[in-house]
């Protein structure tokens, strides 16, 4: 009977040992290109209030958006394929201040059907701002009802 | 006579104006840097350096946010911005230069060492970096590589981790610049 238990006791460490190890391997050895596609963002705001935001006031700034998912709608003013990275570029209302778009490669059909100074939304991570605000890997919806 | 010299002096400010405003910008400068160990090779790049580089003054100033650093893995990436540049207190890294003996007027590519201060880590440090640059057009094209010692900037890295990141880490850049229009 307590030989039994012993073994029950081995069995549920092992697992217990395999289910770590897997947790563990999965997230040291995870790609940092992960799918934002099915992730929520946690703000959704225009391109003119997001340069805004960062031109008044960096830090603050800073501390809302970067390193989020944000979601930022904006129009099309530039799209380049420099470095052969997809970049996409939305305008603001700031002078030659705009927001970067780095988006993933699953989205180049999408940007392939961009037209210049189309409106569009764009979901990424924030990273912060420079003369621009910078958002990497990102994902597109065209917004059909405008 | 007051009238031409009026004139003159309206000739005269505009051309001042317009040199003035002779600078380029890249908005996706490239910057990549390595680490080679035996133990494990790192390399990370950033697709959204921000320079720019006035062609009258032959200065260049550059600014990059250290999360904009991609990496291969997710743990390399949070323990480079959260342990080793501590991108909460300095995240931008930065470098301001000067060309020296830039021909403006040369069409042919030509090598030159850029001296000026880079600063990581909130730590800056002078440097010269040898560069070669490219007209095409109305384009600048700057290219090259250097290298940085880890030491120099304050990075602390913990003993356990000393052998998986290499003490000098080799840097390369590649910046198009295009007219900027302010």
């Amino acid at each position: 009977m307590k030989n039994k238990f012993y073994t029950y006791l081995l069995l549920f460490l092992i697992g217990l040992i395999l289910v770590g190890g897997y947790i563990f391997i999965k997230n040291t050895f995870k790609s940092s290109e992960k799918n934002l596609e099915k992730e929520s963002a946690l703000v959704s705001l225009n391109s003119d209030d997001l340069v805004t935001s960062f031109f008044n006031d960096e830090t603050k700034s800073n501390k809302r958006y970067t390193g989020k998912i944000i979601e930022v709608t904006g129009f099309v003013k530039e799209i380049s394929y420099l470095n052969n990275r997809i970049t996409l570029i939305l305008s603001s209302n700031t002078n030659s201040y705009g927001v970067i778009c780095d988006v993933n490669s699953s989205q180049k059909e999408k940007i392939n059907k961009l037209k210049k100074n189309q409106k569009i939304l764009v979901k990424g991570i924030c990273k912060g701002f420079l003369k621009d605000v910078i958002l990497q890997n990102c994902y597109i919806d065209t917004l059909t009802n405008e | 006579m007051n009238k031409l010299v009026s004139f003159l002096f309206f000739i005269v400010s505009i051309t001042n104006f317009s040199s003035d405003s002779n600078q380029f910008i890249a908005r996706q400068g490239q910057i990549s840097f390595f680490s080679y160990t035996s133990v494990e090779n790192i390399e990370a790049v950033n697709n959204q350096v921000l320079s720019i580089f006035d062609l009258d003054k032959k200065e260049i100033a550059i600014s990059m946010l250290m999360r904009a650093f991609v990496f291969k893995k997710d743990l390399m990436y949070e323990h480079f911005n959260e342990s080793y540049v501590e991108s909460d207190i300095y995240p931008k890294a930065t470098f301001e230069g000067k060309i020296i003996d830039f021909d403006k007027k040369s069409e042919q590519p030509q090598t030159k060492i850029i001296r000026g201060t880079l600063t990581i880590h909130g730590v800056s440090k002078n440097i010269d970096i040898k560069t070669t640059i490219k007209k095409e057009k109305n384009k600048y094209v700057f290219t090259g590589d250097f290298t940085a010692a880890v030491d120099d900037f304050q990075i602390k890295i913990p003993p356990i981790l000393s052998s998986n990141i290499a003490k000098i880490i080799s840097i390369k850049f590649r910046f198009q610049y295009e007219p900027y229009e302010q």
